[in-house]
């Protein structure tokens, strides 16, 4: 067994990894604004991450190393490296950053290697080369991954935010259509939808379409699923804001919803749905009229 | 989204680009002087044949260009795609004809939309030409 990985972990431990942490600092960015904490949290981190790649050369060294049959790498050493690479993904910094941290260190670990008296080198070199060559692999992986999760969450919420269902007055909902309307986004709409109904026992729905840049025969499919959803619920639909143009494109589309209502403006399209729910806007005065008699 | 000295050239290869063709296309619109109208109704017909070239062949391309002469003001929008073709095309260009349960409108809604329209369409080449036409 080894007694030059044994020296790095234990005898010699304190100076290689002191060596390591400067080539660390030194390569980090330079954020001013970096708060000691966050300076000093990813010094242990290093420190862990350190014992653990040298306790997986030495104890988990195949006992032919150019078998291709690697082992796996340690649980722990796995997450650790996980969050070593996440981090940085999540600050926003490049990958460069959690794998030149990492290959500072094999540059370090070879030299000692190469320098080493030890006849031990034919097997240690090619295992050094296989384990930081997986460790580099999952740090490229991890960094991915995290950046792809934050990205598909970020989307997410801006979806949502961008279908927001308003109770507009009691048993009356509001929903402003925005942007570009494809399956996935009608769909979620349509589930908001259902469940605003629902939960405010609705009677009326508006579907504002103002802020929708083009209805093509597929957005138009899109709104006829939601609003015959909406039927089955026993509330009735009443779109508003379709542009003259956007009228007359449906038009020759040849595309009708059926008894939809459908108002020009919003205005028109509240006071339709008030109606509906046995209610008007009216002018202070008459109210006054009736309501003093 | 490449420039040629007639136009410009659209990849579609996803959704995002079926919003690239048809803005693009709105933008030429604009700015040769047609109207709302005009606006609206070539963009909606771009956004049909982009939605077909993806659903029905995955990639293709879209030229839109000023084809104006001296007499008329001219925008042409070609849509292609190397994909399966289209089996029927009397079928196809029908109102309600859907192989994917659509409304079947995006064809014959489109050849309604549009002053001229000409398709072709064999396995492995769908073209389709379409252009709006304004006197000066
Ligand atoms: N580029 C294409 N390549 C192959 N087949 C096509 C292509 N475009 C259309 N088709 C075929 O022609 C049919 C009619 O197309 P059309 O756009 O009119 O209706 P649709 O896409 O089915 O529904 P929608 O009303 O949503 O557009 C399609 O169902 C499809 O079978
Ligand atoms: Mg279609």
């Amino acid at each position: 067994m080894s007694s030059l990985f044994d020296d790095l972990r234990h005898s010699r431990r304190s100076a290689i990894l002191d060596e390591w942490l400067s080539a660390l600092r030194a390569g980090a960015p330079q954020h001013t604004d970096a708060p000691a904490s966050m300076l000093a949290r990813s010094d242990t981190e290093a420190q862990a991450l350190y014992d653990a790649i040298l306790d997986a050369l030495i104890e988990h060294q195949p006992a032919d190393s150019r078998s291709t049959a690697a082992k796996d790498t340690p649980v722990n050493l796995t997450a650790l490296l996980r969050q070593w690479s996440a981090e940085p993904a999540r600050q926003g910094l490049s990958p460069a950053q959690p794998i030149s941290g990492l290959l500072a260190l094999k540059r370090i670990l070879l030299r000692e290697l190469i320098a080493s008296p030890d006849s031990s080198r034919d097997t240690e070199l090619p295992w050094l080369e296989q384990l930081f060559d997986s460790l580099a692999l999952l740090t490229f992986e991890t960094f991915g991954e995290t950046r792809e999760r934050m990205i598909a969450a970020q989307s997410l919420s801006l979806m949502e935010l961008s279908t927001p269902v308003l109770r507009l007055w009691h048993r009356i909902l509001l929903l402003p259509l925005v942007g570009v309307i494809d399956t996935q986004r009608a769909r979620q709409i349509t589930e908001r939808l259902l469940e605003a109904i629902v939960q405010h026992e609705a009677r009326v729905s508006i579907l504002d379409l103002t802020g929708v840049p083009i209805i093509d025969t597929s957005v138009a499919q899109h709104l006829m699923k939601t609003i015959d959803a909406t039927r089955l619920l026993g509330t009735r639909t009443v779109m508003t804001g379709i542009s003259p143009e956007g009228a007359q494109t449906l038009t020759k589309l040849g595309i009708r919803f059926g008894d939809v209502i459908s108002r020009a403006t919003l205005r028109a399209g509240i006071a339709e749905a008030l109606l509906m729910v046995d209610r008007r806007i009216a002018p202070v005065e008459a109210r006054r009229a009736t309501g003093g008699a | 989204m490449t420039s040629t000295p007639f136009g410009q050239r659209v990849e579609i290869g996803d959704a995002a680009d079926i919003v690239t063709a048809r803005r693009a296309a709105r933008e030429l619109c604009e700015r040769l002087g047609f109207g709302k109208a005009d606006q609206t109704r070539l963009a909606t017909a771009v956004s049909e044949l982009a939605r077909n070239v993806i659903q029905y062949a995955g990639t293709g391309h879209c030229l839109i260009e000023d084809g104006s002469d001296a007499l008329n003001r001219r925008i042409q929008v070609v849509v292609e795609d190397q994909g399966p073709g289209i089996a029927n095309l009397e079928q196809a260009l029908t109102y309600g004809y859907s192989t994917s349960g659509g409304l079947g409108a995006g064809l014959p809604g489109t050849r309604r939309l549009v002053d001229d329209f000409q398709i072709e369409s064999a396995p492995g080449l769908t073209r389709i030409s379409i252009a709006l036409n304004k006197p000066f």
